[in-house]
C-alpha cells in the first residue's frame, strides 16, 4: 500500500473523527437531537469505506460497529443514553489512536485485536489511554526491535555480497585461463595460488549463505499473523450467507517472507470468500444431497522443497467444467470451437480469464463481485503458481505454490536483442531448439509442437518491442517454453546463458507502472539484467501482437477517455483518480452528487464512477438523474460502495448502473477491467 | 595503539569540527546572494540546477535498454547496487540531442520519490552563480519553458537555470506513463 494513500486516509479520518466527537458530545447533552444521527452515521460510514479502500481492517471493523449502533439509534431500536454514547466515543478514540500511530509509523498503544473483538460485543472493556503493554522480561532481554527498512537494507546488503562473490568466482575462472597460457614454473605457482584462493572463496560462499539464511529469517513471519483475521472473515461470511461452516487451519507456524505474506492475505481472502459464496451449499441443500449440514473449509500450509504450498479446500458443490465452459462461451471469453477443444481440467482455469468474472459482476445481480482473475493477478505479483482441482458435488481445492522469499530466485539467463534477461524458472517448462520446417502457421500466428501440444511461437524481442535479431536461414533457433496457469507459449531468444540464482532488486518508483518487468538483478560483470514478468508476456501473446506498439504510439492512437469520479471521501477519490490516470484516462472528481450533476452538464464524460452514500443526492439518485438526461442516457455508470448486500446491488442496477464493485473487495485491477470493458 | 605516540583523536576531531564551522560561517557571510549550482551542457548550451538536488556525477556506464517504455528513458544502470534510470531530458526542454560522447556524464539527482540519472553531454562542476546577474524567465515563453526558471548572465555567455523540482515531478519521467 502506497504511503500516500495512508496519509490521505489519516488526514481524512481526522476530519471525520473530529466531527464524530463533537456531534456525539452534543448528542450526549441533548439525547433528543436525533437529527444529528444521520450526519454521524455518514461520518462512520465514510470512514469505514475509506479504511477498506486502504486495507485497514481494524478501523473498518470498529467503524462498522459504530455504524451499526448509530443505525440502531436512528431506527429507535437503541436508546441514546450516556452508555451508548460512551461506547461510540471509545470507538472514535480507538480509531484516532490507530491513525495517529500509523502517521508516526509506530504501533498503537492498544491491543487492537482485542479491542475490536470486545467492541463488537459492545463491551467497553479495555481502557484506551496509556496501557503500557507488559513486556515479558525474559523476551525483552533477548530481542531488539528492528526497523523494517533496516531489515530490508540488511537483506539488500547480503544480496550485494552474493553478487560480489559471483564476481570473485568469475575472476577465478579467468585466472584458470591465464594459468593455462603461462610457461610451466609460473603456471604451477599460479595454479597453487588459485587453489588457495578458491578455498577462500568457497569459505566465503559458505559464510554468505549462512548470513543470507539468517538475514532472511529476520523477515520471516508465521502464517498465524494473518490467519486470525481470516477466521473472523469466514465466521462473518457464513453468518451473512446463512451457511454452516467449520473452518480449520493447518500449518499456522509455517513461516514466509513478510512481503509475501502481505501479498498472500488478499489472495486467501478471495479464495475463502469464493469457498463460502460459491462452494459451500446452504445447510438444507447439503442435507438433501446426503452431506453433513455443516461444510468444511480447510486452509493448510506446508513446506515443499524450496517453496510453500498453501491450499484452500472446501467440501462444497465443486466446479462443473461443463457449466464453466458454457458460461465462458456465453460471456465471449472463448468461442464454442475453442471450448470443445479444451479438457475438463483446463476448463477450470477459464475462471481465471478476466472476462469471466468481470462479466459476472456486471450481469449477475447476486454475483459477489469477487473474481478469480483478481486471485490470479495477486498470485502473479508474488511469483506463485496455482493449481485447481475439483469434483462436482464434492470438493474444490485451490493449491498455491509460493516461493519462500522474493528477494532471491532461480532464473534462466537469456540473450535477446543484444540485452540479457533473466526468466524466473517457476515459469519455465523447457528449452527447445526449433527448426524453420517445424514452424507452422495457424491463424495469424506461428505455432510449434512441443511434446505433441500445439504451442504458439513468438519472438521475445517482438513481444518486448525490441529490435529483432532473428536471422533467416536453416540454423535451429533457441526457444524457451513458458507456462502460466494452463497456458504454454514458446519464445525465441538469441541464446541461453545458463541458470543462476539471482538477487532480485526492485526497479524503484520510477518504474512502478512498467510492463514486462519484475525487477532487475546485477550480473557477475557488475551490469544489470532485467528480470522478466512472465505473466505480462502471456497477456501480450493473447493479443497476437508480433511487434507491439510503443507506449507513445499506443497513447497517441487512443483518445483520452474522460471519467468522472464521485465520492465524498478524499481517500477513495484520490485512489480511484490515480488508478485511472495511470492508465491514461482523463479524470475529473466530484465531491458530491450535486457537484457531479453540475460537472456532468458542463462537460461530456465517457463514464461515471460513483459512491452510494454521500451527503445530499446519493449515488442511486445520481445515477437515476443521469439516466433521465438526454446527454447521459447511454453513459455507463459504475457504483463503488462499501454496501455489500445483494439488495444494494439490485438497487444500483435498477437505478441504471452498469456495474457494482464492493469496496471491501476493491482491487484496482477489477476497477480497471470493469472500466476497460465498459468504455475500452 | 595505546602508546604515548598515538595522537589524540578527540582533539583532532574537535579541531576539525571547529574549522568546519568557521569555514561555513565565512562562506555564509560573503556568499549570501550566490546560488550554488551544478553546471553542465545539454543540447550544446550550458544549464544548471542547485547542488542540493545532485547526489553525484558519474561517467556513463553500460546502459541496459528497458522494453516498453518511452524513449526518454534511455536505460538503467547499476549505481552501487541500486538500479537507476538514465534519462534524456533534452526533448523535454526542446533541445537537439547530439550523441553523448566521451565527455558525457550522468548527473544523479534525488527527487522526492526517486533518484534518477540525467544524461548530459558534459559536466562542468559546481559554480556559485550570483543572483545579481539573474534574469527570470519572461512570461509566455512557450511550453518548454515550464521547466526553466531563468538564466544567469556570466562572463562568457549565459547559464540557464532548470526548475529541477518541477522537472522531477513531471509524470513524463515515470516509466510507462508517458
Amino acid at each position: 500500500m502506497a504511503n500516500r494513500y495512508l496519509e490521505i486516509f489519516c488526514r481524512e479520518a481526522e476530519e471525520h473523527l473530529a466531527s464524530l466527537q463533537s456531534g456525539l458530545l452534543v448528542l450526549e447533552k441533548n439525547p433528543a437531537r436525533t437529527d444529528l444521527l444521520h450526519e454521524l452515521l455518514r461520518n462512520a460510514h465514510t470512514l469505514k469505506g475509506s479504511a477498506r479502500m486502504v486495507g485497514l481492517a481494524d478501523i473498518s471493523a470498529i467503524t462498522h460497529t459504530m455504524e451499526e449502533q448509530l443505525k440502531g439509534m436512528e431506527r429507535g431500536e437503541r436508546t441514546v443514553d450516556a452508555q451508548a454514547i460512551d461506547l461510540l466515543l471509545r470507538g472514535a478514540d480507538a480509531v484516532a489512536l490507530i491513525t495517529s500511530a500509523l502517521m508516526r509509523g509506530t504501533t498503537p498503544e492498544l491491543d487492537v485485536e482485542r479491542f475490536v473483538a470486545e467492541y463488537e460485543r459492545g463491551e467497553l472493556g479495555q481502557h484506551l489511554s496509556a496501557e503500557p503493554k507488559e513486556a515479558q522480561p525474559e523476551t525483552l532481554a533477548d530481542t531488539v526491535r528492528a526497523d523494517v527498512k533496516t531489515l530490508d537494507h540488511l537483506v539488500n546488503l547480503v544480496g550485494e555480497l552474493i553478487i560480489n562473490k559471483k564476481r570473485l568466482e568469475a575472476k577465478l575462472e579467468r585466472l584458470k585461463e591465464i594459468g593455462y597460457a603461462l610457461p610451466d614454473p609460473h603456471a604451477a605457482e599460479l595454479a597453487s595460488f588459485r587453489r588457495d584462493l578458491e578455498e577462500d572463496v568457497l569459505y566465503l560462499d559458505y559464510l554468505i549463505q549462512e548470513l543470507h539464511g539468517k538475514a532472511m529469517g529476520l523477515r520471516m513471519l508465521p502464517l498465524r499473523t494473518i490467519s486470525d483475521g481470516l477466521e473472523r472473515l469466514v465466521r462473518d461470511l457464513a453468518q451473512q450467507l446463512g451457511r454452516e461452516v467449520q473452518f480449520q487451519i493447518v500449518g499456522q507456524a509455517i513461516e514466509m517472507d513478510r512481503v509475501l505474506l502481505e501479498g498472500l492475505k488478499p489472495i486467501l481472502i478471495h479464495l475463502l470468500t469464493n469457498a463460502l459464496s460459491h462452494g459451500i451449499e446452504a445447510p438444507e441443500v447439503r442435507t438433501a444431497a446426503g452431506k453433513q449440514r455443516r461444510g468444511t473449509v480447510l486452509l493448510s500450509a506446508r513446506h515443499q522443497g524450496n517453496s510453500v504450498l498453501v491450499e484452500v479446500r472446501d467440501d462444497g458443490r465443486g466446479m462443473n467444467p461443463t457449466s464453466i465452459k458454457a458460461a465462458a462461451v456465453a460471456r465471449g471469453v472463448l468461442d464454442q470451437r475453442e471450448a470443445d477443444a479444451i479438457s475438463d481440467e483446463e476448463a477450470l482455469y477459464l475462471t481465471f480469464r478476466p472476462g469471466f468474472s468481470t462479466a459476472e459482476i456486471v450481469t449477475d445481480i447476486s454475483g459477489r463481485g469477487v473474481g478469480m482473475d483478481v486471485v490470479k493477478k495477486n498470485i502473479e505479483r508474488v511469483k506463485g503458481s496455482v493449481t485447481l482441482s475439483s469434483e462436482p458435488g464434492s470438493f474444490t481445492q485451490v493449491t498455491l505454490q509460493l516461493p519462500l522469499t522474493l528477494s532471491v530466485l532461480d532464473a534462466l539467463i537469456v540473450a535477446c536483442s543484444g540485452e540479457t534477461f533473466a526468466i524466473p524458472t517457476t515459469y519455465l517448462q523447457e528449452i527447445v531448439k526449433v527448426r524453420a520446417i517445424e514452424i507452422d502457421t495457424m491463424g495469424s500466428g506461428e505455432v510449434i509442437k512441443v511434446r505433441g501440444a500445439t504451442t504458439p511461437l513468438y519472438s521475445l524481442s517482438g513481444m518486448l518491442g525490441l529490435p529483432e535479431h532473428r536471422t533467416a536461414g536453416d540454423a535451429p533457433l533457441s526457444a524457451v517454453v513458458l507456462k502460466h496457469c494452463d497456458q504454454r507459449i514458446a519464445c525465441i531468444v538469441e541464446a541461453h546463458l545458463g541458470y543462476s540464482e539471482v538477487v532480485v532488486k526492485g526497479l524503484g518508483k520510477q518504474f512502478r507502472n512498467v510492463r514486462f518487468l519484475f525487477g532487475a538483478t546485477i550480473l557477475g560483470d557488475g551490469n544489470p539484467a532485467l528480470i522478466l514478468n512472465v505473466p505480462d508476456l502471456f497477456e501480450s501473446g493473447r493479443g497476437v501482437q508480433r511487434a507491439p506498439l510503443s507506449a507513445e504510439e499506443m497513447q497517441a492512437a487512443q483518445r483520452r477517455l474522460k471519467v468522472l469520479v464521485v465520492d465524498d471521501s478524499i481517500t477513495t477519490r484520490t485512489m480511484e483518480q490515480s488508478i485511472l490516470a495511470s492508465q491514461g484516462y482523463a479524470v475529473t472528481t466530484a465531491v458530491s452528487g450535486e457537484d457531479a450533476l453540475e460537472k456532468s452538464t458542463a462537460e461530456q464524460f465517457d463514464l461515471v464512477i460513483s459512491d452510494v452514500e454521500m451527503p445530499g443526492i446519493n449515488g442511486f439518485e445520481l445515477t437515476r438523474a443521469l439516466r433521465e438526461s438526454e446527454q447521459y442516457r447511454e453513459t455507463p455508470v459504475i457504483i463503488v460502495s462499501s454496501l455489500s448486500r445483494d439488495e444494494d446491488k439490485r438497487q444500483a442496477l435498477q437505478s441504471g448502473a452498469q456495474a457494482y464493485i464492493v469496496k471491501g473487495a476493491f482491487d484496482q485491477g477489477l476497477l480497471l477491467e470493469t472500466v476497460q470493458m465498459l468504455i475500452g | 595503539m595505546g602508546d604515548d605516540n598515538s595522537y589524540d583523536i578527540r582533539t583532532i576531531l574537535t579541531q576539525m569540527r571547529e574549522e568546519y564551522w568557521q569555514a561555513l560561517a565565512e562562506e555564509e557571510s560573503e556568499a549570501k546572494e550566490m546560488l550554488e549550482c551544478l553546471v553542465f551542457t545539454l543540447g550544446g548550451k550550458r544549464y544548471a540546477f542547485e547542488t542540493h538536488y545532485a547526489s553525484e556525477v558519474i561517467r556513463v556506464p553500460k546502459l541496459v535498454r528497458v522494453p516498453a517504455v518511452q524513449s526518454l528513458i534511455r536505460g538503467i544502470f547499476n549505481l552501487r547496487g541500486e538500479i537507476t534510470a538514465a534519462i534524456d531530458i533534452r526533448p523535454m526542454l526542446g533541445l537537439p540531442q547530439p550523441e553523448i560522447g566521451a565527455t558525457g556524464r550522468i548527473l544523479v539527482v534525488r527527487g522526492e520519490n526517486f533518484a534518477t540519472g540525467i544524461l548530459a553531454e558534459a559536466a562542468h562542476g559546481v559554480q556559485g552563480l550570483s543572483f545579481e546577474n539573474f534574469e527570470p524567465i519572461a512570461a509566455g515563453s512557450g511550453i518548454k519553458a515550464q521547466f526553466l526558471r531563468g538564466h544567469f548572465n556570466v562572463e562568457d555567455g549565459k547559464v540557464i537555470l532548470i526548475d529541477m523540482e518541477t522537472l522531477l515531478a513531471d509524470p513524463e519521467l515515470l516509466a510507462g506513463e508517458a
